[in-house]
């Protein structure tokens, strides 16, 4: 019988620590543990032994640590290790003549991944294929991954399970004490990823005792539709004289353990648990029935920081990162410029959206490159879930992959091409799916071909194991311009496909007035009878104060809004106090320099529908960029201030680029800035960038831990004349070295300046550096030399 | 939170300026979102003749010491997430929300130390934290350091092929326990030998 077959059929019982009972063994502390599955393999089956006679029927191997980073220096490999581990394992389970399961232990790796740490998404994935690979080929019975503060190294240990065996696949993770990941996840969050990825079983492991792990898992039922996993320690790690303890008894424990296996199937112990633990939990807990699994109705997405739930409440996702019809936002896109296309998400998330829909589609550019590189820059800034909004099936799987956590896909539709297309990546890589109802023969003209596609669309996904639960239904919004029912046959589709079809349902809102003036009026409208129609997702531009209101208004009159405290929170307050004089008493210039930067951008507009663009430049951005910057250097102007400064002039600038012709470029030279190899500390670079750009130096921004060869590369592709590199630690300074070596010998005559905490004069004399700049100005001075402007 | 803005202030360069009212507002902003992260400290009370840290200056740092407590705490993931925005969204707001954060982190360590301090018996006392990096005590202590403290698992602190801790902002050090409470109230830039500091601190 397989272990998933048993585990609902009977309760079998997971087994305690082992790293805890290596050590009392004589393991010294700091070794890790797994190395003695090939030095000390009678100690480890030994303690397999000791769990299998307390009555474990799941062995976990002693393979947590058994990852290339973490035995590469021991000099063996996780094969090695995978493969004694489970033959240990399996003999224990021999001599003991139980009838047993062999779960292949999986630990986080030890390093953390980007955008936090250094290591790439698929290099996870490889470094937990590895031992999944020989740990399945020696013959273990599921993998089990353990331990797992951060969603993002989660997804890619499911992944490499997934896609590296053919085994079921537990996950458990370690919450704080307020249920949080460490990397900030919820378990709404935590439960959305794994059963997006198909895990047959979830729950949590180490970090607690079984008392406070008791309300955790009261949650966790809540939202799973899995089987749930419970492992917790011997209560919380404590140190006497260095060495660490746990106090829990094993009566104690089993106490605890009783309480909360009603809605429990598998039950273990981590760190401190030993094969009396285990006993007595056993037999507390093995005649309580097993409980049902019940499959929950909301559809649950999620990001690295958060879950957003479709339960109710209709769902804000922020429709602004699309460049049809935004001139800026395709510029943006076209020079890969994230700071504006951050900026457009956080100000989103600003006004009240829940989640943002990212299409970065534009003719001529590489959909599947950019789209990876924009969903990485977002989720690094903001915990908002993403739609991602492609219909390039291929972009839509890399960044489904890449992204951190369970999105929305926008969008399949009936035809069959689209369904084959989108279906098995939900499948595989979980994502609320959004819907068109339209097919081969186009939009039905009424709502019962709409509802018809609907329930066909719903059928096919039931048939690839896509529970209903995933999708949200498009009734799709035509223009009342073209045809005076369009807006009503919409909101019926969308009325019967939920009552019928018992599906959720989202729109595009805006596409209702196309072709008519005063647009957000007749879209406010539209929108306030589609929500009352019980619409749960509206893409709609949260930026718009009138639709944003008619949102909040509507949960306030429909009771969604206890007491109208959202309303009240969003205008109940005193009007803002004005602490800067309003724009008419404030001259450009002096905008720039005290670093108001609303009043600037609205000033500049002003200036250039009044005369020439390029003498406002002259007349008031530079001075005032001058004035600021040798304030800085005689010490009277601070870094903060000149960077809100340097934002303002930015601002301005920004604003007065609508107004150059065409033909009229301001773009300075290229140049390129990294911060080296090693170092990810980019804050003086990105200080030198903003300044730079302020001077209208066009800088080509290769990030943080950038390789010399990828420098040297840029360089020489771009023919760029002036490098900047920033190192922050001793540690990586000798990159700059090598990166400088590296440019001079492929490109002479490129200059490099450089910059950091714990840089001298004396080492980029030594290293070949043509200028040292002690702080950004510095900077901006020698490029302004070198180019001779 | 009781974050010194003094020290904000000097991390910012401004000496003994005061920072004008729309900067000052800036470091408020920027402590009031750093309430929402969670910091972690992990700790370890360890006998000093074992550990050997290769450092002729934390030698001298420890003189008298019989014990150590090993120490590690960090701001966490949320810290980071939050001085990624603020650089997408303001350079000015990211350089004072750098400041701030790393002076939250000092005054979380301090009140570590004081929880660690109720810790021990009458009669003994906690010398400064000395950290990695500290004069010649090498960077390469880092590793033996987490894993001693079982920091990965237990505050997710690990570090970068570049021997960086990530996330960004957190502390790892050894704090010397002593009955001669006479070195223990040095002011922390008295513990670091690098005297050409542009913010040290006399």
């Amino acid at each position: 019988m397989d272990i998933l077959t048993a585990m609902r059929q009977t309760r079998i019982f997971f087994d305690g620590a082992m790293g805890t009972m290596l050590q009392d063994a004589g393991l010294p502390a700091g070794r890790l543990p797994d190395l003695w599955c090939l030095e000390q393999p009678e100690q480890v089956k030994a303690v397999h032994a000791a769990y299998l006679r307390a009555g474990s029927r799941i062995l976990k191997t002693n393979t947590f640590g058994a990852n290339g980073y973490k035995l590469g220096p021991c000099g063996v490999t996780p094969g090695q290790v995978a493969a004694a581990a489970v033959d240990i394992a399996r003999r224990a389970i021999a001599e003991s003549g139980a009838d047993a399961y062999i779960a292949l232990d999986t630990g986080p790796t030890g390093k953390l991944l980007k955008p936090y740490g250094d290591l790439e998404f698929e290099d996870a994935v490889s470094l937990f294929a590895e031992l999944m690979e020989a740990g399945a080929g020696a013959g273990a019975d599921c993998v089990l991954i353990e331990t797992m503060s951060d969603t993002y190294e989660l997804k890619a240990a499911v992944l490499a399970a997934k896609e590296h065996t053919r085994l079921p696949v537990f996950a458990t993770l370690i919450l704080d004490e307020t249920g949080r990941l460490l990397t900030g996840g919820d378990i709404p969050s935590a439960v959305a990823l794994l059963e997006g990825l198909g895990v047959d079983a979830l729950g949590f492991n180490c970090g607690m005792g079984p008392a406070q792990m008791a309300s955790l898992a009261q949650e966790l039922l809540e939202y799973a539709s899995t089987p749930v996993i419970v492992s917790p320690n011997a209560g919380l790690p404590r140190t006497e004289a260095g060495v660490t303890v746990f106090d829990v008894s094993p009566e104690a424990f089993a106490g605890e353990m009783a309480k909360l296996a009603s809605g429990v199937h598998l039950l273990g112990g981590c760190c401190g648990t030993t094969p009396a633990h285990i006993a007595s939990m056993i037999k507390a807990c093995r005649d309580i029935p097993l409980p049902a699994v019940t499959e929950k109705k909301r559809l649950l997405i999620s990001s690295y920081g958060g879950a957003v739930v479709f339960d109710g409440d209709p769902v804000i996702i922020g429709e602004r990162i699309n460049p049809t019809g935004k001139k800026r936002l395709q510029q943006a896109l076209r020079e890969e410029d994230m700071d504006f296309i951050l900026r457009e998400g956080l100000s989103q998330q600003d006004a009240g959206a829940q989640v943002l829909d990212v299409n970065v589609g534009l003719p001529g550019l590489d959909e599947k490159a950019l789209l990876c590189k924009t969903v990485q820059a977002l989720q690094s800034v903001t915990a908002l879930p993403l739609q991602l909004d492609t219909s390039d099936p291929h972009a839509m799987e890399a960044a489904l992959r890449l992204y951190n956590g369970k999105p929305l896909l926008n969008s399949v539709t009936g035809k069959q091409e689209s369904l084959d297309a989108l279906l098995p990546l939900v499948k595989k890589y979980g994502g609320g799916l959004i819907c068109l109802t339209l097919d081969e023969d186009g939009i039905p003209e009424t709502a019962e071909g709409r509802v018809a596609i609907a329930g066909r669309i719903a059928q096919a996904a039931e048939a690839h194991g896509i529970p209903r639960r995933e999708l949200l239904m498009d009734a799709l919004t035509l223009p009342v311009s073209a045809g005076g029912d369009n807006g009503s046959v919409t909101l019926e589709a969308l009325r019967r496909i939920k009552a019928e079809l018992g599906l959720k349902t989202v729109l595009g809102v805006s596409n209702v007035s196309f072709g008519l003036p005063r647009r957000e009026t007749v879209n406010t409208s539209f929108f306030t009878l589609a929500l009352n129609a019980g619409l749960d997702g509206a893409i709609i531009n949260p930026m718009s104060e009138a639709m944003m209101g008619a949102y909040s208004a509507f949960l306030a009159v429909t009771g969604r809004d206890l007491q109208c405290a959202r309303y009240l929170s969003r205008y109940g307050g005193e009007p803002a106090v004005q602490t800067a004089p309003p724009p008419s008493e404030l001259t450009l210039k002096q905008a720039i320099v005290r670093g108001l930067r609303e009043q600037a951008a609205a000033l500049a507009k002003q200036a250039a529908g009044q005369g020439d663009v390029m003498a406002v430049i002259q007349a008031a951005l530079v001075p005032a960029l001058d004035a600021v910057g040798s304030g800085f250097e005689q010490g009277k102007v601070f870094l903060p201030q000149l960077l809100m400064s340097a934002e303002a002039a930015k601002a301005a600038f920004d604003a007065l680029k609508d107004y150059l012709p065409p033909q009229e470029s301001v773009r300075g030279p290229d140049i390129i800035l990294a911060t080296v190899k090693g170092d990810i500390h980019d804050i003086g670079k990105n200080i030198v960038k903003v300044l730079l750009e302020n001077y209208r130096f066009h800088v080509i921004d290769l990030g943080k831990d950038v390789p010399p060869e990828v420098i040297v590369r840029q360089a020489v592709d771009r023919d760029v004349k002036l490098v900047g590199l920033s190192a922050l630690m001793t540690t990586t300074a000798p990159y700059m070295a090598e990166t400088i070596r590296q440019l001079a010998a492929a490109k002479p005559d490129c200059r490099v300046m450089v910059g950091g905490a714990v840089l001298t004069q004396e080492y980029a004399d030594a290293i070949g550096a043509h200028c040292y700049s002690r702080d950004a100005m510095g900077a901006v001075h020698y490029a302004q030399t070198l180019f001779r402007r | 939170m009781t974050a010194d803005k003094g020290e904000i202030a000097r991390y910012l360069g401004y000496g003994s300026a005061v920072p004008d009212p729309r900067v000052a507002e800036r470091i408020l902003f920027c402590l009031n979102a750093l309430e929402a992260v969670t910091p972690r400290y992990v700790s370890r009370n360890m006998p000093l003749d074992g550990l050997a840290f290769h450092s002729a200056d934390l030698e001298r740092h420890l003189f008298g010491c019989r014990h150590v407590f090993l120490f590690a705490a960090t701001l966490g993931a949320q810290a980071d997430t939050l001085l990624r925005r603020w650089a997408a969204a303001d350079m000015s707001l990211a350089v004072v929300g750098q400041a701030c954060a790393a002076a939250v982190l000092e005054d979380y360590c301090d009140q570590c130390m004081e929880r660690l301090t109720e810790t021990l018996p009458e009669g003994q006392f906690l010398r400064p934290r000395y950290s990695p990096g500290y004069g010649d005590f090498s960077l390469d202590f880092q590793r033996p350091l987490l894993d001693l403290l079982d920091a990965g698992r237990r505050l997710g602190l690990s570090l970068t092929e570049g021997g960086m801790l990530v996330p960004a902002k957190s502390v790892t050090a050894v704090i010397g326990i002593t009955a001669d409470g006479s070195a223990c109230r040095l002011h922390k830039c008295a513990r670091c030998s690098k005297t050409d500091c542009p913010f040290r601190k006399e």
